[in-house]
């Protein structure tokens, strides 16, 4: 009886390990596939330029019956779009049940830069362009076309991850933009136009307290949550198994990976940037 | 001439199959016999795969609330009042919208996956083959679960959200610890709590219903499985953050 129950504990003890020690290995080799991705950049943009330049195309317009809906441009624009009307919607009648509704325009420039912009791109970044990236790896890899390319002597790591990175970073550029015009814009028409405040107040606090170094600072936090979104979702594609269900599992952990890695992301570097003085000042 | 028609009119088609097969899916969700095993294992599923991440995610996300927020009530003066802030911020947007993101980011993608293989293999036709309505059997107990575990998720979403803003408020921002409690209340009540879990109840009836109509009209091998998610998600997204808006704009006319 007692040595049955050591054995049971030697057991339980040895699989831990190996679950600890396959979950540490794992680790690593993201942290390889990554370092490797990143070292293989310029080998991306020397050599395989025509690859890199149709991936573009590819993630600015979306494939299949995303295209059909208007692709990247018009979902990330949605979306934002949505959570800038929130600022008209909730912002408006929160301030307005404590007598301060004429600050709407200040909180459309001060939450949207800082909070919702940031965090409704790296959430559409990686629904759109990151779990795209890893559907098809994820289909290439399970039908050994990846195998295929290293054999006749193409550098998958560069040709397929690398070059998804750049065209990631490349195509934020625009849609930062887009991102922001919708949010400033469904923010003023939800408080102007459907609440009816007067336009001259809403642009007198937006203009007053928009600051050109948030914005800045805001694109570089969109740009750095692009390059690890890519990063996850390449991963994820890269080692995808198990047949069709295999490849949309690697979606959905890509997804959930990339969102709370780059929630995190954006917390630190608003820690590190807003942390010691706020770069605030109400009295202008 | 055929072919372009087929083409144009592919989304009116799609939109048209998701809304019949939603009513198809209501009818039977009250239609005996339920399919009660299916539908505590997909909960147990869903639930096991989204807790953790919607923690992981609601954690940084309401620390950068309070942290947006403080920076703001310094300047006037009234760091006292971040649990307001916190509470408006947790409860009303980020609770509802972080327990979505997963449900619909790890749960519906499973779920359509899970169908859009078993699609393809033809194992819908095999059950209809059999007399068994797929619908019956497979949907209905998936778009119940997914519901299910949103209602349950936001709930402790909210909880662990605004008990990081605490800790984030009272140890790192000094913010006294009293006056973050009695300020959680100030502008939050039972009114935005029922507006928060109606969100994230609609959130998950949605999702599941996006999940389940992708996934049971796959076509075109593994690639189109892989498609038919990535589609999943960006159509819950969309549909998530419309559906917000409209009942955080229905619901602010009852709560404040």
């Amino acid at each position: 009886m007692s040595a049955d129950v050591s054995g049971g504990t030697h057991r339980w003890l040895r699989r831990s390990a190996t679950d600890f020690a396959t979950a540490w290995n794992r680790i690593g080799g993201q942290a390889r596939f990554y370092a490797s991705t990143l070292a293989a950049v310029p080998d991306a943009v020397l050599h395989y330029r025509t690859e890199l330049l149709r991936l573009i195309a590819q993630m600015g317009l979306g494939s299949g019956a995303l295209a059909v809906v208007g692709g990247t441009v018009a979902i990330v624009g949605f979306l934002t779009m949505t959570t800038g009307a929130l600022v008209a919607v909730q912002g408006y009648n929160q301030l307005a049940s404590v007598g301060f509704e004429a600050l709407t325009g200040f909180a459309s420039a001060f939450f949207n830069v800082r909070l919702i912009v940031p965090g409704t791109t790296s959430v559409a970044l990686s629904a759109t362009i990151g779990a795209g990236a890893t559907a098809q790896l994820g289909a290439m890899r399970i039908n050994e076309e990846i195998d295929a390319l290293e054999v006749i002597g193409i550098r998958s790591v560069a040709y397929l991850a690398a070059t998804r990175v750049v065209a990631g970073v490349i195509v934020v550029i625009p849609l930062y933009c887009i991102a922001v015009m919708m949010a400033f814009l469904a923010a003023r028409f939800g408080t102007t136009a459907i609440y009816g405040q007067g336009s001259g107040v809403y642009d007198h606090y937006f203009d007053t307290f928009l600051s050109p170094a948030d914005l800045i600072w805001s694109f570089f936090q969109c740009l750095a949550m692009t390059v690890v979104i890519m990063l996850v979702h390449t991963y994820y594609g890269f080692t995808a198994t198990g047949g069709p269900a295999g490849v949309g599992e690697a979606v959905g952990r890509a997804v959930r990976t990339s969102m709370v890695v780059a929630a995190v992301e954006i917390v630190m570097i608003s820690l590190a940037v807003y942390g010691q003085t706020g770069n605030f000042n109400l009295a202008g | 001439m055929v072919t372009s028609a087929h083409v144009a009119t592919k989304p009116v088609r799609a939109i048209g199959g998701f809304f019949a097969m939603a009513l198809d899916t209501f009818v039977l969700m009250v239609k005996p016999p339920f399919a009660w095993r299916e539908y505590i294992i997909q909960t147990w599923f869903v639930a096991r795969v989204s807790v953790l991440p919607a923690l992981m995610l609601t954690m940084p996300y309401s620390v950068l609330l309070v942290f947006t927020f403080n920076i703001l009530l310094n300047e006037f003066g009234a760091a006292d009042f971040s649990g307001t802030g916190a509470a408006i911020g947790t409860v009303n947007q980020i609770g509802p919208i972080v327990t979505v993101l997963v449900v619909s980011g790890a749960g519906a993608t499973s779920m359509c996956a899970d169908l859009g293989a078993r699609t393809i293999r033809d194992e819908l036709d095999a059950l209809r083959v059999m007399g068994i309505n797929p619908l019956q059997a497979l949907v209905v107990p998936r778009v119940l679960a997914a519901t299910t575990v949103a209602l349950a998720l936001s709930a402790s979403v909210i909880i662990v959200g605004l008990a990081g803003a605490f800790f984030f408020c009272v140890y790192i921002q000094n913010v006294a610890a009293g006056a973050f409690v009695s300020g959680l209340t100030l502008l939050t009540g039972a009114g935005d709590v029922v507006v928060s879990l109606t969100k994230a109840t609609l959130f998950g009836l949605a999702a599941g219903l996006i999940a389940c109509y992708k996934g049971i009209s796959v076509d075109g091998g593994p690639a189109g499985v892989g498609n038919a998610v990535n589609e999943t998600v960006v159509f819950t997204f969309m549909v998530l953050f419309a559906i917000n808006v409209i009942v955080t704009a229905v619901g602010i006319q009852f709560t404040v």
